[in-house]
């Protein structure tokens, strides 16, 4: 296995130290088995490297919304282990979870957004949970609705925002934290075919910048166009990497 | 987390889902209030009880050849006595006319004053039953002077009895009305927190912390109980008010019962708010 020996190189940041690891998940023979027989995933064995961008791809009700929550322990695996950012997930104990969590990045085909608040406020919010400084919350979120376009809109609730629009709020909640996985699940399957477009070309250039990306979709199409890698889940197994 | 957002999102969440947050903050008045009402009920028993208590007493008339100082000083040395109270024949056929009032001519057919002196001799609290008035009562006819005495015997044990079986059943319903009362805020708060389910799982999604999550519901939770325990005190007052024209002067400590509903209303809407979040975050 690749991950035994290689723990990761050290870079020094201005303000910073961050801890740059090459592997970013791994999957080693994990098995989600349901209420004793039902079985939602098998076998599965993979890794995605820093800066990778993958499709996890299959049919409605394959196992890719599993296979996501395992990333960010939402779900255990019932078999194998896990490990992302270097960390084997067994070991993080219940209260660190949100602390984890903030390292990754999550969009999902309902947006999830918070009716109630306005577009910044939901931006920010993911920000103020982590005890953000109110200064620099204001710079981050200027720098990601800028980069995502959304800054004429940023009083709007979103109900008042097309799908697409929604969509771009909830990667904006995902990367004004500067996540090192960025995990798509479905992201464009409310979406029509101009705003999915804009929304796969987002997470690619996300993904440019340097950010991990995992994208689950059931578009088959969509990958092909994109020539990235694909992982296919079919029938709860992995059948095909490449 | 800082306070300013604790208390920010606190506010939210009472502003968002006004109509919610007045559902429940009426349960938990109405909840409080008949708490409130109850506990005055069952100080006003515990009061009349303790009257009735005090007023159980053995009457010692005393012939005319007694010698009422050392007699006083006798029957006060005997143990369970609390105060010997001497009444002389001239007070009581005073308090007598006192009671006749239109009708004292009544004692115009007497020559003389029939009334004998008496002590009304008090007990410590002990001695108040059948067994203790016998005993004192038996001490006492052994001095010299004592024509008779009088006391309640086996009617006071019988009036014990009831009011403890009183007393205990009170304190029953008033166990079954604290657990009603946090059974149902507790019930009231798991729904709006059920309202706020997504709401909970996004923030749970976006590395939210437990105690974060739980701030602004505990917040809730004491302004509800603090606003709830404010109008159950005004509702009790109002009844105490109405009640004073049917049953004459209650015992109504105002300061200790505005204490006891707010501090009770903030108590339940925190035990309640903390298990109700504990378990939806599980």
């Amino acid at each position: 296995m690749r991950y035994s020996g290689n723990i990761g190189n050290r870079v020094v940041d201005k303000k910073r130290i961050l801890v740059i690891l090459n592997l970013m998940i791994l999957f080693d023979k994990v098995s989600k088995i349901y209420q004793k027989d039902w079985v939602a995933l098998q076998d599965i064995t993979f890794e995605i490297d820093k800066g990778e961008f993958a499709f996890i791809c299959g049919s409605t009700g394959a196992g890719k919304t599993t296979l996501l929550k395992m990333i960010y322990k939402d779900e255990e695996p019932t078999r194998g282990a896990i490990r992302v950012l270097n960390q084997n997930l067994k070991d993080i104990r219940k209260r660190e979870i949100p602390k984890f969590r903030r390292k990754i990045g999550v969009v999902f085909q309902d947006f999830k957004l918070l009716q109630d608040r306005t577009l910044e406020e939901n931006v920010a919010f993911s920000l103020e949970v982590t005890d953000t400084p109110p200064r620099e919350i204001r710079k981050k979120l200027m720098e990601t609705l800028t980069y995502l376009r959304l800054s004429h809109k940023k009083y709007a609730f979103p109900y008042q925002l097309s799908g697409g629009e929604q969509q771009k709020v909830a990667i904006a909640r995902a990367l004004v934290r500067d996540p090192y996985i960025l995990l798509a699940d479905e992201p464009t399957g409310n979406l029509d075919a101009k705003s999915s477009e804009d929304i796969t070309n987002i997470l690619l250039d996300i993904n440019y910048r340097g950010t991990t990306v995992l994208m689950a979709t059931h578009s088959i199409s969509l990958v092909k166009k994109m020539k990235k890698r694909m992982l296919r889940i079919e029938n709860c197994r992995l059948v095909q990497d490449k | 987390m800082s306070l300013r957002i604790g208390i920010r999102e606190g506010v939210r969440t009472i502003t968002r889902n006004a109509s919610l947050f007045l559902l429940s903050l009426l349960v938990a008045a109405i909840s409080l209030f008949l708490l409130a009402l109850f506990s005055l009920v069952t100080v006003n028993l515990y009061k009349s009880i303790e009257l009735l208590d005090e007023k159980i007493e053995i009457v010692v008339f005393l012939d005319r050849t007694a010698n009422v100082n050392v007699l006083e000083e006798n029957i006060a040395k005997i143990n369970g006595v609390e105060e010997v109270i001497f009444i002389s024949s001239e007070q009581a056929l005073a308090d007598l006319k006192n009671e006749l009032q239109d009708t004292e001519e009544i004692l115009n057919v007497f020559e003389e004053n029939p009334l004998p002196a008496s002590f009304r001799v008090k007990l410590k609290s002990s001695f108040r039953n059948a067994k203790g008035l016998e005993e004192i009562s038996g001490k006492i006819m052994l001095l010299a002077g004592i024509e008779e005495t009088l006391y309640g015997g086996e009617l006071v044990d019988q009036l014990k009895r009831v009011t403890r079986v009183i007393v205990l059943f009170d304190l029953g319903l008033l166990l079954i009305i604290i657990f009603s009362v946090i059974f149902v805020i507790f019930q009231t708060i798991k729904l709006t927190i059920f309202a706020r389910s997504t709401e909970i799982e996004i923030m749970k999604l976006v590395g939210a912390s437990n105690g974060f999550i739980a701030v602004p519901f505990t917040f809730e939770g004491i302004v509800q109980g603090f606003i709830g325990g404010i109008i159950a005190f005004l509702l009790t007052v109002v009844t105490y008010r109405v009640a004073g024209f049917f049953f004459g002067n209650l015992y109504f400590p105002h300061w200790w019962f505005l204490l006891g509903t707010i501090l009770g209303g903030i108590l339940f809407g925190l035990i309640g708010s903390g298990i109700a979040v504990r378990r939806f975050l599980k």
